[in-house]
């Protein structure tokens, strides 16, 4: 340091002090930092200090085709882009009238729940790495790799699909892809005894998550928590069970539910997600095999397409919570206005605030990737 | 400026005589040179990637580490601080906030030491070439030896681009960051254009490439002298009864 930039300060008592958490440490999520006054070990206040990765989304979205966004929108959050490909596509859809073929909303359910087991591993791995346990973060990239090449096949990309696109999605599966994916539900079948092993009867992650970062239902509800972090404090509520879109009302499935809260509760409902999605898997891979006919709606020439003015706001339940498109037109070439509802604002950053004070500092990690945020996603 | 002020000046200690400093490549012996080129060859084999997932890309680097592509049987691993990093990957786009906090990371990585920039963002701003909020090339800001196009790269293109690297060292020839030293002034001013004039970093650039024998043409220029102007005005700013460190520690207790 210079010494003409050191600017001496009157320092608190050396027992209470500030810590800098991130960006570039290894136990943040992603670009993103916390600032956490901490008195021994006991995390007094915690601000955070988001914006490292603001690209201004719904201001560049607005000067582009309606077309040219299909490419833009799964930037948005980046472990799980699909949901928001979904959102985007079935706001434009209401607003321009279009009906969906049934094979193409079949696909892209397919799509949406290859995503998040996709985003649940990869947030096991996370969390485990937190706690010290790398082997779990192995398995659990390693496992999220074979859906992507799954993905890979089907769309022609391992993280940025662009594959639904308004009116359908892009191209037809090839052929055989639902064998191959069946083989990896099976795999991820077969490894899951393991993961629990590791992950969920390990002593260390039980001693070490049970009963951190609560969060309770009433406060949930009043901070605008959504996903499975709600339903970890005992409230059903799913955005495809309450508000249903494609073809989520024929499908059979649980929406599994825990009562503590606590950073555990809140993987045993990932967990259990994870496998009420390879139940919907298989039910939508015996349906593709029988339901045929075109994957997209006749669409007008895209580049001069004028979607008729109005509003829509589409909701899709992602791996993070409810995601949700709000996308005005006033008939013309691109949108007028769009907004982003992102899952992550609101438990990445005020109610990660509000639970982290009293945590100690080694939990702080923990309690962040427990909650699950997607820091690209609440900067936009 | 006060002749009081003035002594405490510690940019004066440029124009000291050098007491301590490395040979250059002409000065150096014979000897020193087959070691120069033993280390190269060993500094090719063992990087350490600065763990700073500044964009998008930071998606691809998990599949990059672990168990299906493992870029540590190449010998690169990931390393937390930026004094022990050898790589700075700029994976994906750079926010503005983001590129402060990655030129303060770069000029804390102790030279030699290598950029990345990953993925199309860092090319000519990929998908973001008309946001406000995101710097469209890289190279402007921090000197850059390799670039990985594509949105997104694979993790082979990572390895790839890993491998490259290695030769290049190997052969003497990733040297990008000589250049921020040879010409800081470029490279500052750019850094100026987008975070205004009082823009200024804890690490004295001109001095370390004094120090070091790294001057160049372009190392100093009228932007580096608004630096030692800030320095003067912060100086000034400071009250001459302004409490020393030790006074104030020792008033807390």
């Amino acid at each position: 340091m210079r010494p003409e930039n050191y600017k001496p300060v009157r320092h608190p008592p050396s027992h209470e002090y500030e810590l800098y958490f991130g960006p570039n440490h290894p136990g943040i999520e992603g670009n993103y930092a916390i600032r956490v006054r901490l008195k021994g070990d006991v995390v007094q206040e915690a601000i955070t200090d988001a914006g490292y990765l603001h690209r201004g989304f719904e201001k560049i979205m607005e000067e582009r085709l309606w077309v040219q966004n299909v490419a833009l929108v799964p930037r948005i959050c980046v472990p799980d882009p699909v949901p928001m490909e979904e959102s985007y596509a079935r706001a434009v859809e209401t607003l321009g009238g279009i009906e969906v073929p049934e094979r193409a909303q079949w696909i892209r359910v397919l799509m949406l729940e290859m995503s998040r087991i996709c985003a649940h591993l990869f947030t096991f791995g996370g969390n485990a790495a937190t706690i010290g346990l790398y082997t779990n973060m192995f398995w659990g990239v390693t496992m999220r790799d074979l859906f992507l090449d799954i993905f890979e096949e089907i769309t022609g990309a391992r993280i940025y699909h662009m594959y639904i696109t308004p009116g359908g999605v892009r191209r037809d599966l090839p052929d055989g892809v639902l064998d191959r994916l069946a083989a990896v539900l099976d795999e991820l079948e077969r490894k899951k005894p393991e993961f629990d092993d590791l992950f969920f009867e390990n002593a260390v992650v039980i001693n070490r998550a049970t009963g951190v970062g609560v969060l309770t239902q009433a406060q949930a509800l009043a901070w605008g928590v959504t996903g499975p972090n709600l339903r970890a404090c005992g409230l059903a509520h799913d955005v495809r069970r309450d508000d249903p879109y494609l073809v989520y009302p024929a499908l059979k499935f649980d929406i599994p539910t825990a009562t503590s809260g606590c950073s555990l509760a809140r993987m045993h409902v990932r967990r259990a997600e994870v496998e009420q999605s390879v139940r919907i898997l298989r039910q939508v891979m015996e349906r593709l095999r029988t339901v045929g006919g075109p994957v997209r709606a006749h669409l007008p020439n895209p580049l001069a397409w004028n979607v008729p003015a109005g509003e829509a706001y589409a909701r899709t339940e992602s791996s993070k919570g409810e995601l949700a498109f709000f996308a005005v037109s006033n008939g013309g070439p691109k949108p007028w206005r769009i907004q982003v509802r992102g899952p992550s604002q609101m438990h990445g950053v005020q109610v990660l605030e509000r639970i982290l004070e009293g945590a100690r500092i080694e939990d702080v990690a923990q309690i962040m990737f427990s909650l699950d945020a997607c820091p690209p996603e609440i900067d936009r | 400026m006060s002749e009081n002020a003035g002594s405490r000046n510690p940019l004066q200690l440029r124009d000291q005589p050098e007491t301590c400093r490395t040979a250059d490549a002409e000065e150096r012996s014979a000897w020193q040179r087959v070691i120069g080129r033993f280390a190269d060859n060993c500094r090719a084999r063992s990087l350490f990637v600065l763990h700073y997932c500044t964009g998008c890309g930071a998606i691809e680097l998990p599949p990059t580490i672990t168990s299906r592509f493992d870029m540590e049987r190449v010998g690169v691993s990931p390393m937390v601080t930026p004094r022990q990093a050898d790589i700075l990957l700029i994976t994906g786009y750079v926010a503005l906030k983001t590129l402060k906090r990655v030129i303060l990371s770069y000029e804390q990585m102790q030279a030699p030491k290598y950029v990345i920039g990953f993925g199309s963002c860092t090319i000519n701003g990929g998908m973001y070439w008309n946001s406000y909020a995101t710097i469209k090339q890289l190279d402007q800001y921090i000197p850059t030896d390799l670039f990985i196009a594509g949105c997104m790269p694979r993790p082979e293109a990572v390895q790839e681009v890993f491998l490259e690297l290695m030769r290049m060292i190997d052969a003497g020839k990733a040297n990008a960051w000589r250049d921020y030293y040879r010409n800081y002034d470029h490279y500052l001013a750019n850094q100026q254009a987008l975070f205004g004039p009082q823009w200024h970093t804890p690490t004295d650039i001109v001095a370390e490439a004094k120090h070091y024998g790294l001057m160049g043409p372009g190392t100093t220029g009228p932007h580096t002298r608004l630096l030692d102007q800030h320095a003067e005005w912060a100086l000034d700013r400071i009250p001459e009864d302004y409490p020393e460190r030790g006074e104030n520690e020792r008033s807390e207790r």
